[in-house]
Parts: structure tokens; sequence; C-alpha cells
């Protein structure tokens, strides 16, 4: 049977648009405009500046009074405004295969390249490449703490090259939790343990690299109250999260992807515990009133893969023509401050350090894919949508075990190729024909069972 | 010599049919481990054969559905062979490289043969970090302790120390080689350097060396063979071997290979492990102190420059040109590649750059730029002053050859 709806999902810019996007993520827009504002001004502020990668780590930063910059955000804040494409013929330019980290060739391409085009008069200060290249305050340190993928790190040597090494640089090792010992589980077992420790160190180091490098004594007491907002922010999230297994859903996966940054990068902060306060009031209140982010929800998607961030609203708008909720996603069920109960404020490094090395990617595929399957009987997943984003190894790893394991469970499963932040991977046709062929599957299924 | 170097080229291209004549002779146990970083030495003094897991000549058929297409070729071929089932000759895999691709690889062997054990261990991957040596060496001790539990033996400092030894002699004898190959008396060619150093990666040692004492013995006794073109230096290719007919494309255009960092080269036996040390640091400072002497793009070391590297090694071993093999979708040679593009152009060196896959080599476009290759290259000789061309430096490194 031909599914009505796929034509309309082709028409994404149709004035009747289906999702029914939460309205407090509003508010979430306002803090990350904040910050943006505050770190374009950053150095007129006074403040060292410093760039990173990797996990989310800025709470170190934002107790040291330092402003950051992280790359995969800076990218994608261009990716999400369409203009990246420059940036990245820049770095391509230069010899960077396109085949590289979409990210990092646009952070590099950008922050370098343009930047100097720019101040060669090559780019007009007043196009929207050049605003946005003239905003970005240059790097007084960069830190790389990168967890399973190894562009990550290279992409911050680069990045310390082509400053000329002037820019002094730490790395955090995030080891991979393989779990090859006899007592591993998923995020427990010793090998964790001696991670926890092994990574603990070297965040306690990072600190006296950020002491070095501002002439300032750390503020360990600032630390644990940023993390006190930190883990509170975390803890409404995934409470409100949970309330996502009622069905209809009451937010989706793009509803969680446009409040990644506030727990990836934004400050802590009583205005962050707020706004999930209010985020999850929503949620509870869509719940009573059986309102749903897909109004007439008829499947349950789960959506693997980095985000495609040109795609965001065109890609929750497909779903939704097709009465698709994408209720969960490993880059915003598994990868932040997915574990807030692990910290500890009297001496939160340990904990930080535990959640650091949960980043899904970061662990064995049996125990990664353990968990998908758990968030997806959760959520009452029915199929899984794979973006293979092409220049992200460390997602696309493991992508084919995944569906493995989801058939086994009755779920079904399309793959479509993107990327995080090249749009010329992205072919609409594939995914349309395979959305149309794997809603059809699930109809017939259910036709059968009925 | 042929004797020799047809038994070094079946040990290369057939190396897990080696390794089960082997363990069938010796009633020993197989380590696979996969490039780049690992210490063979500790599986060696634990009684087994390591080997490093070579990338296969066949089409990937199995493994098509496990890796994308968008991986290297070694990383498609690794998981097309642990597919086919050909690593059941292997009593345990160790891994923990710091690259991407290889750790998706493993979960792929692991979810398809979960009774294979892989022993994974991760040295730290930024060498310039204070604790680099004191993980590392930490890391290494792990390690120890899993392939004696893996194999139910204990390691003591004495084998241990006798592998270390055993590994040294190998790789100064094919530095040996490579000495010789500059002063254009190996007479060796690049095909036949692979071999050298591809079966030592997977034969026996002590066979391995003793077949190398011979082979040595006899080139030294030979009379210089006559020079026979365009002296080149081949860069990249990690993990993975270059194809030899590639290798053989680059001669039959006119060229000789003087020097290499290629990791089936000069990157593989580049530095020896101190002998006078307690033996988990000496291989924590061999693993750390080979990116001094060759880096490899997938550490991170901001001490260490491949192209500074390079550009060095090119003059000390007088090539004329460079040509670097890019083995397709290999990310940390992709980031450092416009590095090394433009400290060619700063030095004045001519580079090439060949893009290989593990599927189809578009072999005679290959050949056709190598041509104009070998013909700017002596265009431009031709045009300078002798006094200008690239001298040849004697360097330290070059010490540790003799
Ligand atoms: S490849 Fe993916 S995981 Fe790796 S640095 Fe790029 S975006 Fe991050
Ligand atoms: S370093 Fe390059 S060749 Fe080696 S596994 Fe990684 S991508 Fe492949």
């Amino acid at each position: 049977m031909q599914n009505s709806n796929i034509s309309d999902a082709r028409g994404v810019h149709s004035p009747t648009l289906k999702s029914n996007r939460l309205k407090s993520t509003r508010i979430g827009s306002g803090i990350v405009h904040d910050y943006w504002s505050d770190l374009f001004a950053a150095k007129d502020s006074g403040k060292k500046v410093v760039w990173y990668n990797g996990t989310y780590i800025p709470p170190f930063f934002q107790a040291h009074d330092v402003a950051w910059v992280h790359g995969e955000a800076w990218s994608a804040y261009l990716a999400a405004r369409h203009v990246e494409g420059d940036a990245q013929s820049a770095g391509e330019s230069r010899g960077y295969d396109r085949e590289l980290c979409s990210y990092a060739r646009t952070h590099i391409g950008q922050a370098l390249m343009d930047k100097k085009d720019l101040q060669d008069g090559k780019i007009d200060p007043e196009s929207p490449r050049g605003m946005a290249i003239s905003q970005l305050p240059m790097p007084d340190m960069i830190v790389n703490a990168y967890p399973y993928c190894s562009s990550g790190q290279q992409w911050d040597e680069m990045i310390y090259r082509l400053f000329d090494k002037r820019v002094p640089i730490f790395h955090v090792n995030v080891p991979m939790l393989w779990g090859g010992r006899k007592d591993a589980q998923y995020l427990a077992g010793s090998e964790m343990d001696d991670k926890v420790a092994y990574v603990s160190r070297q965040l306690r180091a990072m600190t006296e690299f950020l002491s070095e490098n501002t002439g300032r004594k750390y503020d360990w007491d600032r630390l644990s109250e940023v993390m006190s907002y930190i883990k509170k922010s975390a803890e409404l999230r995934l409470e409100a999260m949970d309330l996502c297994t009622a069905t209809p859903s009451p937010a989706s996966f793009f509803d969680w992807i446009v409040t990644i940054a506030h727990v990836n990068f934004m400050p802590g902060t009583q205005r962050l515990v707020d706004f999930f306060e209010v985020l999850k009031a929503e949620i509870a209140q869509r719940v009573a009133d059986g309102e749903g982010a897909v109004p007439d929800e008829k499947y349950r998607f789960f959506f693997d893969g980095m985000m495609n961030w040109n795609k965001v609203g065109w890609l929750a708008e497909k779903f939704a023509a097709n009465n698709a909720c994408v209720v969960a996603g490993r880059y915003t069920h598994m990868s932040f401050w997915q574990e807030p109960q692990a910290v500890n404020l009297a001496d939160p490094v340990p904990g930080m350090a535990h959640n650091y090395l949960a980043c899904p990617n970061n662990s064995g595929a049996p125990y990664m894919i353990g968990e998908i399957d758990r968030l997806c009987d959760k959520f009452k997943i029915d199929g899984m949508v794979m973006h293979v984003s092409r220049t992200c190894r460390g997602m696309t790893n493991s992508q084919h075990l995944i569906v493995d394991s989801a058939r086994k469970h009755g779920r079904a499963a399309l793959f479509f190729e993107g990327d995080v932040a090249d749009e010329s991977f992205y072919k609409d046709e594939l995914l349309n024909t395979r959305l149309e062929a794997m809603i059809e599957s699930l109809d017939s299924r259910r036709a059968m069972v009925a | 010599m042929r004797a020799i170097l047809e038994s070094f080229a079946a040990a290369g291209a057939d190396s897990l049919g080696y390794a089960a004549r082997w363990k069938a002779e010796h009633g020993r146990p197989v380590i696979g481990s996969f490039p780049m970083h690992f210490p063979l030495e500790l599986a060696h003094a634990a009684g087994a054969l390591p080997i490093i897991i070579q990338e296969a000549e066949d089409p990937i058929t199995d493994g098509e559905g496990a890796v994308f297409s968008f991986y290297c070729g070694f990383n498609r071929s690794v998981a097309d062979q642990a597919l086919k089932g050909r690593f059941k000759v292997l009593d345990g895999i160790m891994f923990g490289d710091h690259c991407v691709q290889l750790l998706g690889t493993a979960d792929v062997i692991r979810w398809n043969d979960p009774d294979m054990p892989i022993i994974f261990e991760q040295p730290v991957s930024s060498l310039d970090m204070a604790w680099a040596f004191a993980e590392t060496r930490q890391v290494y001790a792990h390690l120890k302790q899993e392939i004696e539990e893996l194999l139910g033996v204990v390691i003591t400092d004495d084998a241990l120390r006798a592998s270390i030894s055993l590994f040294n002699r190998n790789r100064q004898l094919i530095r040996r080689l490579y000495a010789l190959r500059i002063e254009g008396r190996a007479g060796l060619t690049a095909r036949e350097m692979q071999h050298v150093v591809k079966s030592s990666m997977v034969m026996d040692r002590a066979e391995h060396t003793a077949l190398l004492e011979a082979l040595l013995a006899e080139i030294e006794a030979s009379p210089p063979p006559a020079p026979q073109g365009l002296p080149v230096y081949l860069s990249g290719h990690l993990c993975q071997a270059p194809k030899l007919e590639l290798l053989d494309a680059v001669e039959q255009t006119g060229m000789v290979v003087v020097g290499d960092d290629l990791y089936h080269g000069y990157r593989y036996i580049s530095t020896d492990v101190p002998e006078d040390e307690e033996p988990l640091a000496a291989l924590a400072h061999w693993y750390i102190g080979r990116n001094a002497n060759v880096p490899c793009p997938t550490r991170a070391d901001g001490d260490a420059d491949w192209d500074d590297f390079l550009i060095r090694d090119i003059r000390r071993t007088g090539a004329k040109g460079l040509i670097v093999l890019v083995a397709k979708f290999c990310e940390p040679h992709m980031y450092y590649f416009p590095e090394i593009m433009e400290a060619c152009d700063r030095e004045g060196i001519l580079m090439l750059k060949l893009e290989t896959e593990h599927d189809s080599m578009p072999m005679e476009a290959f050949k056709t730029r190598l041509e104009t290759f070998v013909e700017v290259a002596r265009r431009r000789l031709a045009a300078t002053p002798p006094a200008a061309h690239v001298q040849v430096e004697r360097s330290d490194a070059e010490q540790q050859y003799q």
C-alpha cells in the first residue's frame, strides 16, 4: 500500500506544518543567544578564551571565568545558518579532503582561512559570512577532550599547528570502555573505575593548565556551585524525557535536539535550571492533555547517528508528515550528562569524568547497543532511523550492529545518508523511498497482527 | 637470495596461512595485533607467534554489510576477513590504537565472533602530556597481565628482555638494508623491500632474523648494482601495505625508491626498545620515542611534525621527489596532508599524491601521472645547477643504521 503522506513529506515547504514543537524551547533559544553574545564580547570584557573540542567540559571553564568556544558547536552554528559552505571550501582549498569530518573542516576553514581573507579584505565584513567570522574570538588556550573519536584529537592538533603552535594546547585522553573484563557492564565494573580515576587525574591537571595560562588559582568551590546547576538541569531533563514514554509522545527527538546546546556547553546557572523546569512542566501538561509532538502519532522511531544540522526542521516535518514521531535518539538520549547521580557536589571531578566516559560511542558495541535496545523498549519504538553521517565515523562505526540487534528485537530499520555539517552528502530522495518502504512494512506487519 | 626473498614474499602474502603452519608445527598460540603501536614483544615473550593483521587481497564481499564503504580499505578488509572466518587461526587479538575506524572494526569482529578473545588497551595518544610515559607503562603492564591470563603463562622479565633483544636485532638488520638502499648498494626493488618488512611483521622472528642475516651477507658481498633511475621517496600508507603493482609502476616509470616512511617500511622498524632499563618502561619509551623518529599522524605530539621529518628524510636519502600514497578515507593522513603539501611547496620539493583504494586501482592513470612526474623532475634537475640539488645529509638517525 502506498502511504499517502509520503508525497506531503517531500513538500515540507507546504504551509501546513505538522510537527507540534514545544513552545518552551523558545526560552532555551534566549539562553543560547546570550551565550553567543557574551562570547563575542569576551575579549572586550577582558576574558581569556579557550577553544575546546569533545566532551562537555565547560563547567571547568566557567568556574575559572574564561570564555569557551566549542568547535563542534561553532560548526553547527554555521551549518544551522547555512553559512558553512564557504568555510568548507576554504578548507578544501588548503587540501583538506571532503571525506574528513565536516565539523572539523568547517571550523578549520572558517576560523582560519576565512579569518585571514577577512583581514585581507577579500570577504565583505557586512556579509553573513564576514559577520560570522569577525565575531569569533581567537583562542588563548586550546583544550581537547574527545572521547572515542581520533578525528577529534587530530582536528585540534591541526588548529594548534595553524596557529603556529603559539596557543598552548592541553589534551585530556578519554579512553574507550571496551568492556573486555569479566566484571564489565554498561558504565560499571573495574575498567570503568580505572578509567574514571585516569580521566579525573587529567581533568585536575587541566585545571592547572588553566591556572598557568591565566595566572589565577583554580576555584574548586565555584566548580561545585556551577555543577549544582548542571546536575539539577540534567536531572530535570531526564525526568522530562521519561515523560515521553506516553502515547502520543509529548516531545520529539527534534525538540531534544534543539536543547542539546543547553546540556552540552551552556553555562551552569539558575536560568538553565529554570528553563528545564519550564520544559518539563510543558511536557507534563501535554501528557495530561494527551497532546503529541506529532498530532496523529502512528509510528514511533529512534534516531541514530550524529545530527544533520542543516536539516533539523526539514527532517522534523518529514517524519511528522508521515505521522511518525521520532521519540528518542542516541545523540539526544545517551550523550550529555546522562548520569547526573554520579556527580557528588562535594567532589565533582570523578562524577564528571564518569559522565564524560558515558559518551555512548565510547562504550563497546555490545554495551552501547544493550542500552539502545533498552531505550527502544522503554519508548515503545517501532523503527530505527539510521542517519549515516558520511564524515563522522565516530557515530557510524556500529550502525550495522545496531540495526542487526534492532531487527532481532522486531524493529524495522532504514539507513539514510547525510552528514553533520556538509549538506552535499544528504540524499532526500533516498530517505523518502526508504521511509516509504519502512512505513509500508510496519503497516503490513500491523495488518497481519490485526 | 632469491629463495629468501620468495619465502618473505610468501609469508607476507598469506600471513594467516603461515601462522596456521607455524602453529601446527610448534603447537603454540598465535596472537593477532592491529597496527600500528602495539609491542609485539609481549606476546612473543609469552611463547606466542605475534602477527600484525594484514589487509587481504580479495575483494570485499561478506564485509560489505558490516563496515561502510567510506572506511579505509584496511578496515573493510579486516572486517571482511573476520566475517569469512579467516581469523579462526588466531588465539586472540590485541588492539586499542587511536584510530576511530579501527575501534569500530574491532567491535564488528567481536559481534560476529564473541568467542574470539580481544584484548583492548589504549596507550596514551597525546605523547607530549606529562603523564604519557607513566600511563603508557601502566597500559603495557595491564596488557602483559591480560596476555598472561589469556595464554595461561607468566611472562618473566628475562623472557621479555630476550624478545626485546631479538626484535631489536631484527629491526637493526632491516635498517641496515635501508642504509644500503640509500647508498645504492641494496639492489632490492620496492616490492622486495616490502616483502622484507611485511614478513617481519608476521614471521617467527628468530627464523626471519636468520634469513635476514643471510640476505644481508649476500647483498654486502655482491657488487653494487648500476644506478637505476630518479631517486624518490615514498610516504604515507598507514596500516596497510601499498599494492605491489603500484610499487612496480614507480620503478617501471624510471624511478628508484631510496627512502620511505611507510608503515610497511621504515616506520615499522625505525626504533629499538631500550635494552638497559626495566622492560615495561623500555616499551613505553619505545612507544613515545618512535614518534620522534618517524611522527605518526594518529598521535598528538606538539614536538613532532610529520612534514618536518619528511623534509629532513628526503634530504638525508637524496631523493629528488616525494610520492605520497594516501589510502582513501584514512582520516589521520587526510588531516596532515595539507601540512606536507605546504612544506614541499616551501622547500621546493616536487610532490605527487596518489590516492589508493582497496578494490579498484586506476593503474593506467597512475602510470601516466608517474611518467609526468618523472619528466617534470628530470626537467627541473636539468635546469638546476648541480650545487643546488638536494643535498644528502648524514643525520644522527642514520648512525643507528650502522
Ligand atoms: S568525526 Fe564525528 S565524532 Fe569525530 S570529531 Fe568529527 S563530528 Fe566528532
Ligand atoms: S590510521 Fe588510516 S589506514 Fe589505519 S585504520 Fe585508521 S584510517 Fe585506516
